[in-house]
Formats: C-alpha cells, structure tokens, sequence
C-alpha cells in the first residue's frame, strides 16, 4: 500500500573476510523498524579457539526460496523486487521448516512467538530508498549496498558472485558475496 | 470457462462438495425440515454454504502441498497412535492457549494480543450464536398462554426458559452487541499500530491488512444500527440496516476463503506443528557437525531431506552427506569457510 | 572517611550497574521524532558522526548521519547504543550524600554546594591548597576541558589537577613533542587510504576504533601493504599481509632493528634527513647493534618477519603509521613513540600527500582535552605551566596576577601516592573512574579510603563514586553543548539534544556555580558554551595548539575544523608539515636516540606468564556507561583469560575452568578462553570491569619517566588453576562490580 522508492539500481555486497566480528550490524539490525529490536543478522565466530574469524550472514534472497518452497503456511512471500519477506505474521504456524531448509542457515524461530523471523533487507528503510541498516553502519563495509559500479571501482581485485552450490544443489541469490576475479560460483563442500 | 474446470483441482471439488452437503443436511436436520428456519436468513445461509464450500476447497488444495500434507499426515499418525489421550489432551490444551486465547501473541507485543484477542473473541462468539441460528438449529418460541416466558429450542428440542425482561433475556439478545464492541475495538488497536508503526507502515498491504479490519468494523457497525434502529428508532429504518448489514456480511463471507481469514483455519496446523516437534524429541535429536549441538530433531531433518526433495532441491553432497545436516550456525560456518578458502586459494585473504 | 558506607551489594542495589535494554517496540516517538540532533558518538577518538532522536524531551533512538565525511554512517555498537545511557534507571538525578550505614541519600544543591565549598576551605585552610587535588577526564567537551583548567588553578588554587589522559596518551604527547614540538597526529585519516604501506603498532583498531577499519580497507582495496604489531591475532591482523607478534615490551628494539635495517640497506631519505632533522647519527648509533638475531631474541618475531616488515617499509613510497595505546601503556611508552617515529622520519614520510603519522587517540576529546590546561603542567593552547610568557598570557587572558597561578602539579597516578603519603587530603573528581582504570587498583581504592573529603560530578554512580562524600548529578553528553577534537585533530561540534533532566545540571553549571562559591564568580561568569569557547579560542591564540581562527559556525558549516587554525579566514590544516617548519625550538623534527629497556617487571620462576590488558569491541573505558547498557554487557559479558593451549596444558588448563592470576599487586580469577591467537608466553585479561574481576587489581604502577603513564601492558603473573569451572553466576553478575570477599566492608 505505501508508496515504494525501493531502489531497484542497488545491490547488496557482502565481503565476510573484512568482517571485524564487531556486530554493530546486529545492534543497527535490531533498530530496523520491521522487527521491532530483534536481530535478524547473524555474527558468529567460525572457530573461536584457532580464529578470529568471523562469518556475517543476511537474507541472500534467493531467487527461488527454498524457505518459501518448504513453508507449509505460505507465510514466506517474495515481492516484485526479489525481497523475500519475512514470515507473514498471521500465517505462520512457528513450524521451523524454513529455519532448517535455508541453505544460508538466515530465518530464526522465536520461539514463545511461534513466528518465523528473517532478514526483509531492511524493507522500512529500502521501500523508502534508504540503506539496510546493517550496510549503513557497518564499520568494515564487509556489508555494502549501493550500485555494482561502485563496488567494480572500489574493489578492483574482486567481483560480485550471486551463485553457491551446496552439495548438487545450485542457489542463486539477489544478494552477493564478493570473490576473487575469476570466480563465478562459491562451491559449499 | 473450459480452462477453469481444467485448473480446478478434483480432490478439493469433490471434498468441498461433501462438506456442502453435510452441511445442508445439518440444516435441514437441524431446523427439523426448515420448520424452524428463519427465512429472513437465507442470504446468509447462502451466504455461509458458499464460505464453506471455499473453505472446504482450498483447505483440501492447501493439504496438497507436499510440506503441508508431510505435517498432516505426520500429526495424524501421532495423534491417533498409542499415545492417543495424552496427544489429543496435549492439543486441546494448546487449542484453549494458542487458538481461543491466541497467547503465542503476546509474545510479539502485548498490546497487539490484547487487540487481536479481543476481535477473535469477538468473531468467535459472534460466529456462536449466529451460525446456530442462521441453519435453524437455535429458535425462540413464546411459551404458549404466557407472553413472558421464552423457550429455547436447539434442534427442536427444548434447551430453557427465561421471562422476558430479564437479565437473562438482556443478555442473549444482545449478544452480538457484546461482540461488535469487543469486535471494534480489537480491530481499532490493530489499526492504531498499522498507523503508528514504522514497520508494519512500510509492509502492509490494502487488501490482506485493512481491508480486513475495515470489514469486521462494518459488520460490527451496521449490526449495531439494526440493534440501535428498534431500541430507539422503534424499527423506523429497520429495512436500510438489514440490507446493509447483509451486504458486508455476505461479502465478508463469500472473501473469507479467499483472504486474509483463512489464517483462522491454517492456524490449526500449529497443532500439528507441536505435535511433530514433541513427538521428534522423544525420537531423538539431530546433532549438527560443526557446533556439536543438537539443534532440531531427527526427524524433522530427514523430513526435510526428502520433501526438499520431493520440491526439486537436492542438497545432498558427493560423499552421501546433506548439507541439511548442518545446524543454521554450521551452515553459516561453512559457507565462510568456504569463502575463506576460495580467498587463500587465490593468494589473498582480502581483496 | 571514604570507606563504602553501606555494603557493596546495598549499593549495587539501587545503583546498579543494572542492565537497560530498549522496549521491544521501540522507545516512545522513535518513529516519529520531534527533531534529529545532529552530534558525536560519546565514546572513542573517532567522534563519529551521528544524529540522536528527540521526543518528549528524551532520547529516543538514533539515525545514521551520512553525510558526515569521516563517517558517512558507519558505526560500532557502542556508537548504536550510545543512545541508551539516555533514561537509563541507574542515572543520579540528584545530589547524593554518603550517610554512613545507609548508603547515598538525595540532598539539596544548596546543601551539596555548600557542605563541598566548606570541606574545600576548611582542608585548604589546614593542609594548604594543593593538598586538595582534582581528576579530571576527556570525553569532557573542550569547553569544560578548558574549563577545569582556569577552574582548578584560579578558584580551586591548586596545582594537583590532572586527567585520565594520563592513562590514555601522554606518551604519544611526549614523543610528538619531542620530535615534533607539537602534539597531534600529523594528517587525517584520509591520507590512509591511498598508503603503500601501513604499519599498525599496539591498535587494536578493530575493536578499539572499528570505524577507522573502512579506511584501511580502503587502503587495501588500493594496494597498500598492512602489518600489524600485535601479541594476538586481533581481528585487524587476521588477514593483514604481515603479522608481527611481538612479546610485550619488545616494541622498541622491534623498532630499533627496523631502523638498522633501513640504514643498512639505505633505505633512506637523505634530502629530508639533512635539511629537515637533528639527531640522525645519535640515533642510528643507538641501534647499531640490534642486529635480527638481537631483536629476534628480544621481540619473540621471527627475524624473517622483522626483515620483511623493513623491507616494506623501507621500499615504499608513502606510508603510514599509527600507534595506540599498545606501544604506549609502557614504562618506556614514550620511547616506543620515538622509535616509532624515528622510522617515519628515516624515510622522510610526513607531509606530504598519503604519507602519515599518528597516534589513534582513546577517548571521545582524547585530543582537545589534553591541549586547553587539563594536564599537571599544561595551560591552554598547549602551553607550558612552567614557561614565564604562557604564564603571562594566560594569567592576562583569565585576568589574574600570573602570582596567584599554581605551578606543576601531580600527575593522576603521582596523586593517588600522595593521598598514601598524606599530601593530599580532598579530592573533587568528574569524568574519571580511577577504581577500575588505574593499575594496581587496591592501592587505589586505600588511598580513596584516606580521603578526608572526595565529591564526584558524574551521572551515574562509578566504583570510585562509591567511596565519595558528595556526589552531584551532572549531565551527559548530549546534554550540553560544545565542541571536541577527533583523534584526526579535526574540531567538531557537540550539540545539546536534550537538557539535563529532573534535578540534574550541567557539568558547566556545576562548575560555574562551586567557582562562584569559592569567590571566584567574576572569572567564570559564561552565558553560553560558546562564550567558553571564545575564550579558549584566546587563550590557545600563539599556543601550537590554536584554535584562534575556530568558530562554533565555521565548525558547524564544514562539518569539522582541523587545528591548527590560526585565523578566521584559515581553512585548518588536516596535514600538517606539508611547510616542513616544526614547531620545536630549532624548526627541525627530531630524532631521539631509542636504547631498548626491558619492562619494569620481567617474569622469573615465581611469577613466569606476561600478564597484558586490554580492551573488547563491546565496552568503553572503566564502563560507567557501557558497564550500563545491557546489549554491550550481553556481548562480552565478563573478562575472559585468552591463553594460548600450549601454556594451557602445561597447567592442565581446560576451557571455562576458573583461573586465578596473580601477580605481586593482587589477585583474581577468571575463566579461561584457550585460543591460538596469541602469543604462547603470554595471557590477556580486558580492564573494563570492576570489584573483583578487575584487570587492574593485577597490573603494575610502574611510570614511564617522562609521560608518566602507567605500564598497563606488561607485568609477569602466575596461573593457579582453582580446580572450578567458571559459574553462570561469575558470568551474569561481572558488570556490576562487586567486591572480593575480604574486601566488600561488610557491616
């Protein structure tokens, strides 16, 4: 119903090895108005005891959810702009399909809720032509969101990647992941 | 016209029908023969077969989605096993808690369960006494030789007696007075967070979040006009409420296979959903490879396994393991890893 | 008599630290705001840029503000939840007294005003005017920066007034005031981003000052080399091209041998040696025997590693070096700035475009509080308390006999040793949590207890305001207006968002206000910040540090001047040198001859684990705000004892097992994190806590000679494995700093 200005040039860019581990994404993420100071975004430490790193993770919004395909409540919508939502409220039945199918490990269960949660790109912010909030603040910028120009020029040794393959299974995805030049595919073995 | 009959799903036609039909037989049962039924309510008897005809409908499609069938059948597999009375008590205690009570949504905010309860408590109390009353099943006679005392008859048989103007009679005549006002305002609380809430204004949508209030406001609206028009207006417009208020009502019901009601139905497939979830816990626990943590059950991960499957996903790898397997940390984990390792492979871990 | 009136539990009680979180729906108005403040971050140097949502009177939430250049949105989590120290449960809203056996109670201002302008006199009277001494704090605007420093010489009349830059970087100040003659970083951030190379000392960045990461990234993306000098593999090195881990205190023969190196292989810049600095061959000779097999032994690098971060160095066109409190929490911090610099100056790489120098400055004013008089031996404009013409000039600007000015005082560790000798006898304190932020804090919390008379200006009840006579409410940050200046040295504008709530006052009011009292009203009669600012502006005019040509619209229009801005139509100087005239007596930069000192305290059988300190991304400081906040708290919920699994298996250490370290200061317990990414000899404990899972009931209160900081980052302890797992309940309460058993003064 409201009016959008979502802005269709943008893109989301996500880079987890300038991850910093600092979750200011998380903080920032619980702001976003559509989920009302729950986070959405992930930040864990891959493996604490030999490494700092860690991994970042929001909504990849694939282009054929398989989060939506496994719902039994059609409560997982995905709009004219690749966004996929997050559960409708008065539909989801709080069954954790979606939590255990996502290939990316995104939506979140609340539990006392029964409702499914998930990363919706910040839709408040984007339906009205503004950034995610986790890519706004973001101190690393190892979330971007802004045009594929502009990621081409401030990361020359990179490029946009939108297709992973866990086991035989090929995902394509409106958000990116940045891979070395050359790479077309992330291989999840 | 062809195309339609082609698309038309045969299971759910044949379902829907019977549920028409069982119907139509309560009604005529119900109101023994029509003796009792109220011809004034025929639009909404129409009205209401043909809600249950939709409902009945697209139910049975809705079942016929693999993840919704895979629950179905999963809930009536436990339901009716050897733990029969402690699963059905188990779901009709959570039927008292999460459907006529709604608690899970207090949770989400409290204010939204008390809006949202009080317009559910509304409608289902409203549905309560209208719909015995549309098929017949409910009348009120004068006892003969005494002009104060009323019976109630349920399917033709005597139910009570109460004195006209008595606290009692109040009461039962004004129900659905009761529930317009619990009916409006619950729905005025929704529609002040629709108004008021940045998150809920930026995903709402005109046809699945307002006009749904804007209905139940209307049907609780000019149900009150016909109550106002013979308390006060000694039934002077008492024509323009009836129609009026048949209007919404029969648009409302001929939507509410359709919209945003539904959920009303779907919403028992919670049921289901705990039950599976109990049930998977007593078999056993799912452990994920990379947290070595138990994160769901076992059986709810092979499930998946085989109704992504079934959806034409195939996220089994080379070596027989799935990537299912993994807890939502550990895929996580693995796809930095892997991230990680495409970065080392080209010689640089940023870029 | 400033012993903890009441047990610590009572006082914790009611004033916390308890944890605040947001509604779930969001504060009142969050949504709908009745304006956005445009302003800063309250924590770190970097000053990021932030707009604040007003509703009612309170704040409401926050709103990235993208067009403020160093920033442009980007924050930590502090940064985003600096919003709920505002209506936070624990705030003092009014003056408190200590009543003994019944903990604080609310007083009149009048009563707190007067019974602190009587005790002043009366110890004054009796003891002489230095024997009451004043601590002060930067994340205070410059405003009351300034303030504090006409306040403590011309009403309180005493030259014990000193800062918590004490602890933060002095050293930096002393080495940039050798070699430079002037102490600021010498460009701004944005000549990161196009380095060659970067050489990042003792940052912590990621974790520190996150949001300067995107501009090493940046870096990075155009091709710049990073190495990192760190014990543990913080996250900023994880990915780094090189990093050195070097045993803490080895910093300056790592540095020293880079230096042989670059001479060695003459890597050098003649022309800027000969015709822009003195000391080259002092200097070069005092490092002419630290060879890689030397410094390999000495700094625990591998000397292929020292080698190649020379070769970097040495090779590159522009660079960049930035330092922090790693290299500077030393006995030697000022040293290991000047060997840091040393390098810098070898190749001549100051000045000019992408080629820079700097300290990354801690708090929120780190920079601007430490020029305007708010040290022991400092005036505005980085003046000298000692030099006869500052004296002169700033006793003419505040309109006093230059007479009446005390001279130098003690230095904020220096006054806590005083207070055990007896020297000093009261203490006024804002901004500054000593208990939890000085080392060897046992010493500290005896001295608070000596106390005759202590009052605290602060807006919730820090540990050490719990020793205090007198608290008054003071106000936050977003409630007072005035400027600070970023660890860039770039001026920026702090707007008051809300004004102070209930019974609470401005910090500026409050001062404003004891002045008064003490007779002194005529000299600090400001209608305005602004009016306070006019005079600093004065007062730093022909100081190094001059902000004569600054103006709160000048400030406001370019969203940030750099000093030094001598004159209204100056345009500031974001790089400094680029004229090649430094400000030291002869013009030139200067060398300084680095001879490598080991730390104060090495290990022995006794004590055989280096013990160093530290921060964590989720709290700020001693934590009085942080420490509040119960997102922050819930992400790093207590100091954890990070130990390397070699060490751990020789005292057959598992993970979450309860730890005691101890060292010759004191003891405490910790659970311990096994992680490979720190140095095998080596053990860290983050300070922000209180009580006793304080850090710095452990470290040592050695000083370095010149800045007088103390060496937070290297002290030698042994582990006592307890035999216990670490307990939930360890976990959920270390926020809230309570006492060690023997120490809770339970009555």
């Amino acid at each position: 119903m409201p009016e959008t200005k979502y802005k269709q040039e943008m893109a989301f860019f996500v880079d987890m090895q300038r991850c910093i581990g600092c979750h200011a994404c998380e903080m920032a993420c619980a702001e976003c108005e559509t989920n009302g100071q729950e986070s959405m975004i992930h930040v864990n430490y891959v493996n604490r005891a030999v490494s700092v790193q860690t991994t970042v993770q929001v909504c990849m919004h694939c282009e054929d959810p398989t989060c939506a395909n496994v719902c039994p409540a059609d409560a997982i919508h995905q709009d004219d702009f690749g966004v996929v939502h997050s559960a409708n409220t008065s539909r989801c039945i709080g069954c954790s399909n979606c939590v255990l199918a996502c290939p990316f490990g995104v939506p979140k269960k609340e539990e006392k809720a029964e409702l499914m949660m998930k990363c919706n790109m910040c839709y408040d912010r984007t339906s009205a032509g503004k950034k995610p909030m986790c890519a706004t603040v973001c101190p690393s910028q190892a979330l971007f969101y802004g045009t594929r120009q502009e990621i081409e020029r401030m990361r020359p040794d990179s490029v946009p990647v939108n297709t992973f393959q866990f086991g035989n299974q090929e995902v394509n995805t409106k958000v990116n992941i940045m891979m070395p030049k050359g790479t077309h595919k992330l291989i999840v073995e | 016209m062809f195309r339609l009959f082609q698309t038309l799903n045969r299971t759910a036609l044949v379902k829907a029908t019977i549920a028409v039909v069982v119907v139509v037989i309560l009604v005529l049962v119900g109101s023994r023969d029509l003796q009792n039924f109220d011809p004034a309510l025929i639009s909404y008897l129409l009205g209401t077969i043909f809600a249950v005809f939709g409902i009945a409908y697209r139910y049975s499609v809705w079942l016929q989605r693999p993840p919704t069938r895979l629950y179905w059948r999963r809930s009536m597999q436990f339901l009716f096993s050897k733990d029969f009375i402690p699963y059905a008590w188990r779901s009709l205690r959570l039927f008292v808690r999460n459907i006529l009570f709604q608690r899970f949504i207090a949770y989400r905010s409290r204010t939204r369960w008390v809006g949202h309860f009080l317009l559910a408590i509304g409608c289902l109390l409203a549905f309560a006494i209208t719909i015995p009353l549309t098929f017949g099943w409910i009348h009120f006679e004068l006892k003969p030789g005494d002009d104060v005392t009323y019976y109630a008859k349920v399917f033709g048989f005597e139910a009570g007696t109460f004195a006209l103007g008595s606290v009692m009679a109040f009461v039962a005549f004004h129900g659905l007075v009761w529930c317009s006002f619990l009916v409006i305002i619950g729905s005025a609380m929704m529609m002040k967070r629709r108004l008021t809430d940045g998150g809920l204004i930026a995903t709402q949508s005109l046809s699945e979040d307002w006009l749904p209030l804007i209905l139940l406001i209307a049907i609780s609206v000019t149900g009150l006009g016909i109550s106002y028009d013979y308390t006060f207006l000694q039934g002077k417009t008492y024509q323009f409420m009836a129609v009026t208020h048949a209007i919404v009502v029969i648009l409302w019901l001929v939507w509410l296979p359709f919209g945003k009601f539904f959920h009303v139905f779907q919403r028992l497939a919670q049921l289901g959903a705990n039950l599976y979830k109990h049930e998977g816990q007593r078999r056993g626990m799912a452990v994920c490879e990379h947290t070595h943590q138990e994160f769901a059950t076992q059986m709810h991960v092979d499930d998946l396994k085989l109704l992504t499957k079934q959806l034409g996903f195939d996220y089994e790898k080379k070596d027989g393991r799935n990537h299912l397997d993994l807890s939502p940390e550990g895929k996580r984990s693995a796809l930095a890893k892997a991230h990680f390792q495409a970065r080392k492979a080209s010689g640089k871990f940023f870029g | 008599m400033a012993k903890l009136p009441v047990t610590v539990d009572k006082i914790i009680e009611k004033f916390g630290p308890h944890k605040a979180y947001p509604p779930q729906v969001g504060f009142h108005g969050a949504h709908e705001p009745d304006k956005l403040v445009k302003t800063h971050c309250c924590y770190c140097g970097m000053q990021c840029g932030i707009q604040l949502k007003v509703k009612d009177n309170k704040i409401a939430g926050f709103e990235p503000w993208m067009e403020f250049p160093f920033n442009e949105g980007r924050l930590c989590p502090k940064g985003i939840q600096r919003y709920m120290q505002n209506n936070h449960p624990d705030r003092l809203m009014d003056p408190l007294q200590r009543v003994e056996g019944k903990g604080f109670e609310p007083v009149s201002w009048e009563h707190a005003m007067s019974t602190t302008v009587s005790e002043i006199k009366r110890i004054q009277n009796t003891y002489g005017n230095d024997a009451f001494a004043m601590l002060s704090g930067v994340s205070l605007t410059n405003e009351k920066s300034y303030m504090i420093g006409k306040f403590a010489r011309v009403a309180l009349k005493t030259a014990n007034l000193d800062y918590n830059g004490r602890l933060c970087m002095v050293s930096a100040g002393g080495g940039n005031k050798k070699a430079f003659g002037l102490d600021r970083t010498s460009n701004s951030w944005a000549d990161l981003k196009h380095a060659e190379v970067i050489l990042v000392a003792g940052a912590n960045i990621s974790e520190t000052f996150p949001t300067l990461t995107h501009y090493i990234w940046q870096a990075r993306d155009n091709g710049a080399k990073l190495i990192v000098v760190d014990p543990r593999v913080i996250p900023l090195a994880r990915t780094a091209d090189l990093h050195l881990a070097v045993r803490p205190g080895g910093d300056s023969a790592l540095f020293g041998a880079m230096l042989k190196i670059l001479v060695d292989n003459d890597w050098l810049d003649h022309d800027f040696i000969k015709n822009h600095t003195s000391g080259f061959q002092e200097t070069i000779e005092a490092v002419k025997d630290y060879d890689l097999e030397w410094a390999e032994e000495t700094t625990g690098i591998p000397k292929e590693q020292i080698m190649e971060a020379a070769t970097l160095w040495g090779k590159a066109k522009t660079s960049f070096l930035l330092h922090a409190r790693g290299i500077e929490h030393h006995s030697k911090g000022v040293d290991n700035v000047l060997s840091c610099i040393n390098l810098v100056l070898a190749t001549g790489r100051i000045g000019k475009p992408y080629c820079g120098y700097g300290t990354i400055t801690g708090q929120g004013n780190g920079q601007g509080g430490r020029e305007h008089g708010h040290k022991c031996d400092q005036l505005p404009g980085n003046r000298d308390i000692t030099n006869p013409e500052h004296r002169k000039y700033i006793a003419g600007v505040w309109g006093i006999d230059e007479k009446d000015m005390p001279g130098k005082g003690l230095t904020a560790y220096e006054q806590i040793e005083a207070i055990h000798r007896g020297d000093i006898k009261g203490m006024i304190s804002i901004c500054f949590n000593p208990l939890v932020s000085l080392p060897n804090n046992n010493f500290v919390r005896e001295a608070l207890e000596k106390l005759e008379f202590y009052i605290c200006i602060d807006t919730f009840l820090s540990e050490t305001a719990r020793h205090a006579d007198i608290i008054m409410a003071g106000s936050l940050h977003e409630e007072e207006e005035g400027t600070v200046t970023t660890a860039e040295g770039r001026v920026v504008k702090i707007n008051e968002a809300i004004t102070p709530p209930g019974n609470t006052r401005r910090d500026g009011q409050i001062l404003m206000e004891l002045a008064a009292r003490l007779g002194t009203g005529d000299k600090f009669s400001y209608n305005t910040s602004e009016d306070i600012f006019n005079e600093l502006r004065v007062a730093s005019k022909g100081g190094t540090a001059d902000y004569y040509g600054i103006t709160y619209k000048k400030v406001v229009d370019n969203m940030g001047v750099f000093w030094p801005c001598p004159s209204e139509d100056h345009p500031g100087t974001p790089r400094l040198w680029e004229d090649r005239k430094f400000k030291t007596p002869d013009g030139k930069a200067h060398f300084n001859p680095v001879t490598y000192k080991p730390a104060a305290e090495r290990t022995d059988k006794e004590f055989p684990v280096v013990l160093t300190t530290g921060r964590v991304v989720s709290q700020y400081l001693s934590g009085t705000s942080t420490r509040r906040i119960g997102k922050l708290v819930d992400q790093y919920p207590e100091p954890l004892l990070e130990i390397h699994p070699k060490l751990a298996y020789q005292y057959d250490i598992k993970d979450r097992d309860l730890i005691k370290v101890k060292t010759r200061r004191g003891e405490a317990s910790f659970p311990a994190q096994l992680v490979e990414t720190i140095r095998e000899d080596t053990v860290f404990i983050p300070y922000h806590w209180g009580g006793k899972q304080s850090a710095n009931q452990l470290t040592i209160g050695t000083l370095d000679p010149v800045s007088k900081i103390p060496e937070f980052k290297v002290c030698a302890c042994q582990l006592i494995p307890t035999g216990e797992k670490a307990t939930v309940e360890l976990t959920e309460t270390a926020y809230q700093s309570y006492l060690p058993a023997e120490n809770s003064n339970d009555k």
